[in-house]
């Protein structure tokens, strides 16, 4: 097993831009002078005010001590974006600076029947998490797994699968994902043996936005780490979702990581749906590594929240590996959605596929999205695709879309396109022909925009969920009323 | 049923006059085809008609069993009864097909002041017109017309008009890219669905299709008019000798 994974994102790339990333580039290596984005009065800026007003010595359980240790280490030096780093250039987390957060107070009051109302049919297991605490009297179906099969808090799960946490996240992960690992209660581990098979896992994470004291926010820092072994099979569900109704715009934020390590041929579906609460300030990591000839499907929905953002890095390190990404994101009144994707080939005969869809609905909403492919020189005949389609209903609406190939390898066949409209009136008329007015016309495309990734899923409920997410949000900008006729 | 009187109208984009006073009527029982040349304005009239937003009327009438057509929506033609089956019908991702359709023969079936039918209603409905097409049930779970061959965007389009039940069905080229059995298929539909009380008019390059869905009148249409007008012995001559045996304009 390679110890660090780092070091192979370094550029062997003549002339090209592209930072060296062996250290996380938020990190400022403490002797050196700091980073050219940097401005001249950060420089003898102590630690960042906010991290040391969010910061809390936390207990650290059995597993991730060395992950405590390197990302308190790491806090020490960083300093949160701002836009003048490129990689937030047009995601301002000013609201989140300002906002006072403390972790959340562990131990919130959830009942049964509300995960229920949550719940997953096809799940062969369902791991609640409220405020990022594994709450294992909520959760079902661990006690029932089959053989070489772990879920459960990293206390109980192999050892060899625990010493890989962390693993890519120091490496890759921004700055949240490295406060993550400094607040981290506990960390879900799902384990899978060898040829073995594992049915949907719903991970259902509950936000209380129980406020711990005075004016501040909750934080809550739910870590999850998935393998894979050779030759298995696995399927990961993952559910954020803010408690309490959505009118009510608590302000929490849930700083969210989890690393997926596939062996070789390991294959794996994974869903990625948020939720939050209007007012919720939600950020996520998810760091997947890809041995040969396994085959990784991600598909994400990206609807709930103030300020969102999704940093998704997949690195192939294995040849004949296949990467699906599927990913859907609303962004309503005043919400900033974000979707920074990072995927690395640097091996033969990989297959990737990216679509990325994108609404906003109100002048208010953004929608953000850098999608870096990089193809390197060992990367051969590498099949590549991505698309962003980005759906704008009203004036002033603002997406800022990125998608980009950095092609190395000579023989390749890549494609990447990028679509900024308004609803196609070729399909608005299609269905006036057929007598379906233009208002219902406009509802059911706009919903089947989504539609097209959200059912990737496949879990009708949740499927469901989604979509209810998405016509309220339509709904509360009475977009259809106002709609031009143009 | 449908009366339309020196019709004219141009593309809304480029202000492109199109059709220059076509004249034509449909009446009850009739099946109608038009033929002609690629560009003659054939797949515009469809289109006018039905009120596709590419195309401006700037004169004339068309009147649908009393109705004045141009004072219509697009979906209020569609209510009364009128009905075009597209040359090139658009995909719609994330649409089911069972739901487009059930959609669409709600919408009507309100307008009639009828009660709407519920999905299960709506599969009995459904599933003797899908026999009739020799369409596969799995038909309806998938996307409109999402990744469906050729064959099957015009079963489906032929679907939609067995559904609506409309009362007048504009077919625009719905012989292209069919083979023989889908063709077959297709043109036996639109005959078991044509009656005493319906029109049918065909737009068409070839005769094949005209063997299979016998038309009462043949149309030729050549620079945005109705040249000519007869029977299918106006299709074999079109057949032996093209459109250049028609061109004399004034016998019209």
């Amino acid at each position: 097993m390679q110890a660090s994974i780092g070091g192979r994102c370094a550029p062997s790339v003549a002339g090209k831009r592209i930072s060296t990333r062996v250290q996380n580039p938020y990190v400022r290596p403490a002797s050196k002078s700091c980073r050219s984005a940097a401005v001249a009065s950060a420089q003898t800026a102590p630690e960042d005010k906010w991290l040391a007003r969010t910061v809390k010595e936390v207990p650290t359980p059995a597993g991730l001590a060395t992950l405590r240790a390197e990302s308190t280490a790491a806090l020490a030096t960083l300093r949160m974006p701002s836009t003048r780093n490129e990689d937030y250039r047009f995601t301002d987390i000013t609201p989140v600076l300002r906002t006072n957060v403390q972790p959340a107070p562990a131990g919130a009051a959830v009942s049964k029947e509300l995960v229920a109302k949550h719940a997953l049919a096809g799940a062969v297991a369902t791991v609640v998490v409220v405020d990022g605490v594994l709450r294992l009297e909520l959760s079902s179906g661990l006690d029932a797994l089959p053989g070489g099969v772990y879920v459960g808090p990293a206390s109980g799960a192999p050892p060899a699968v625990v010493e890989k946490m962390g693993s890519l996240s120091r490496s890759r992960g921004g700055p949240f994902a490295v406060l993550n690992g400094a607040l981290a209660p506990d960390c879900l581990v799902v384990s899978v043996g060898a040829g073995r098979e594992l049915g949907p896992v719903h991970v259902l994470h509950l936000a209380s936005a129980a406020p711990p004291a005075g004016d501040s926010a909750p934080a809550s820092a739910p870590r999850s780490l998935v393998h894979l072994g050779p030759l298995s099979v696995g399927e990961l569900v993952e559910e954020f979702v803010g408690l309490g109704p959505a009118a009510d715009a608590g302000r929490y934020l849930t700083l969210g990581v989890t690393e997926v390590l596939l062996e070789q041929q390991a294959q794996m579906k994974h869903s990625y749906v948020q939720r939050e609460a209007t007012g919720a300030f939600h950020f996520k990591g998810t760091l997947v590594r890809q041995a040969e000839r396994s085959q990784y499907s991600f598909v994400e929905a990206a609807v709930g929240g103030a300020i969102a953002r999704h940093d998704l890095t997949i690195q192939q390190a294995g040849p004949e590996t296949v990467t699906e990404m599927g990913h859907f994101l609303l962004c309503g009144p005043s919400q900033l959605h974000d979707l920074h994707s990072r995927l690395t080939l640097d091996h033969p005969h990989g297959t990737a596929n990216q679509l990325h869809k994108c609404i906003v609905s109100h002048a208010t909403g953004r929608g953000v999205f850098d999608g870096n492919v990089k193809v390197n020189q060992a990367a051969q005949k590498t099949d590549a695709g991505q698309l962003s389609r980005n759906l704008l209903l009203v004036p002033l609406a603002t997406v800022n879309v990125k998608p980009n190939l950095q092609i190395i390898a000579d023989d390749v066949k890549c494609t990447h396109g990028c679509a900024v409209s308004d609803l196609r009136d070729e399909e608005l008329f299609y269905f006036r022909a057929r007598g379906i007015s233009a208002e219902a016309a406009r509802q059911a495309l706009v919903s089947s925009f989504g539609a097209e990734v959200v059912q990737r899923i496949g879990h009708p409920e949740l499927v469901k969920r989604v979509r209810e997410d998405v016509g309220r949000t339509l709904a509360s900008v009475e977009l259809f009323a106002t709609a031009t006729q143009a | 049923m449908l009366e339309v009187k020196d019709l004219t109208a141009k593309v809304a984009a480029t202000g492109k006059e199109i059709l220059k006073g076509v004249n034509l009527t449909v009446r009850n029982g009739e099946v109608h085809a038009i033929m002609g040349k690629n560009g003659s304005g054939k797949s515009t009239l469809s289109k006018v008609l039905v009120g596709h937003p590419d195309y401006e009327v700037t004169g004339g009438t068309a009147v649908f069993k009393g109705k004045n057509l141009f004072e219509l929506e697009p979906e209020e033609r569609s209510h009364a009864g009128l009905f075009l089956s597209f040359q090139s019908p658009i995909e719609v991702p994330g649409v089911s097909n069972v739901d487009f359709l059930r959609m669409a023969c709600n919408a009507r079936r309100k307008s009639l002041g009828q009660a709407e039918l519920d999905p299960l209603e709506f599969y009995a409905y459904i599933v003797p017109k899908l026999e009739m097409l020799n369409m596969d049930p799995t038909f309806l779970n998938r996307n409109v017309n999402e990744g469906f061959s050729g064959g099957e965007k015009k079963r489906n389009e032929i679907l939609q008009l067995a559904v609506l039940e409309a009362d007048m069905a504009i077919l625009d080229e719905i012989d292209s890219g069919l083979d023989i059995d889908a063709l077959r298929d297709v043109a036996k539909a639109v005959n078991q669905l044509k009656s005493e009380e319906t029109g049918v008019l065909m737009v068409t390059h070839y005769k094949r299709l005209l063997d299979y869905i016998k038309p009462d009148f043949v149309h030729i249409m050549q620079s945005g008019e109705i040249v000519k007008t007869g029977d299918m012995g106006l299709v074999d001559q079109l057949e032996a000798g093209g459109y250049a045996t028609l061109s004399d304009r004034e016998d019209s």
